[in-house]
């Protein structure tokens, strides 16, 4: 299942929302549409994936949110990932992530 | 044992006929999903380093991937016409970014040898062997 994505801008806050799955074909368009929209938005201070409905991460898909992390995070952006599946949570958790950033399942 | 078979050209295309091959014929034999689902990155992880590193996304280029279930073991093997690479050997564990690019690197193959129980590399013929195994007890 493709990847489909929808961000929603606020105030301070990003919403998010992905579906399918996120890999390499998918991931590029995550990081280039998260970059417009934080450059649009310069005010956004946390960015909140709801991924209830995100059923696989490859580990481009897990790179690319490393990735947005480092380099969103230095503006002083914070990342929380909600609604993870426990396929998805796994592997997050397998290479880290939830270390490193806020992943909440269930 | 059962054994299932898929013929492929490296194009990241094929990724996610990849996934589904594997999800659909692993179903039956591992009905865990998150443990069905640890296979299956296994071999994307696998198949994509094959098509965009070792065969350069040249469709030209055909690969085979073969699942087989023997006893209680899976047994993962990826036919691959480029030259083999030391997947076994890659340090673990990844630096979540590399300090040369500055981007993340070397995630599959660290989860590639974090779920599976053993990994053999060999070149036969024109083909390198990637050959994965993992227990299912």
């Amino acid at each position: 299942m493709e990847m489909q994505l929808t961000l929603s801008p606020a105030a301070d806050a990003l919403t998010v929302t992905l579906a399918g799955e996120l890999d390499s074909l998918s991931a590029p368009k995550l990081y280039d549409q998260l970059s417009q929209t934080l450059k649009q938005h310069s005010t956004v201070k946390k960015i909140t994936f709801d991924c209830q409905n995100l059923s696989y991460i490859s580990s481009a898909g897990a790179g690319i949110l490393l990735l947005s992390l480092d380099n969103f995070g230095h503006r002083g952006v914070d990342f929380e990932l909600r609604h993870v599946r426990p396929e998805v949570y796994n592997i997050l958790d397998l290479l880290g992530l939830t270390k490193v950033m806020s992943v909440s399942n269930g | 044992m059962a054994k299932y078979a898929l013929d492929f050209s490296a194009t990241p295309d094929n990724l996610p006929i990849i996934r589904h091959f594997v999800q659909e014929h692993l179903a039956s034999h591992v009905p865990d999903p998150v443990r069905r689902n640890q296979f299956t990155v296994a071999v994307e992880e696998l198949c994509a380093n094959s098509i965009i590193h070792g065969n350069h996304s040249d469709p030209a280029q055909k690969l085979r991937l073969e699942l087989r279930i023997q006893g209680q073991q899976l047994h993962i093997y990826l036919y691959d016409p480029a030259p083999p690479y030391a997947l076994h050997k890659y340090p673990m564990p990844p630096q979540l970014l590399r300090k040369d690019t500055n981007r993340p690197g070397g995630l599959g193959i660290y989860l590639i040898r974090q779920l599976m129980d053993k990994i053999i590399v060999r070149r036969r013929g024109e083909k390198s062997i990637y050959h994965l195994v993992k227990n299912l007890t």
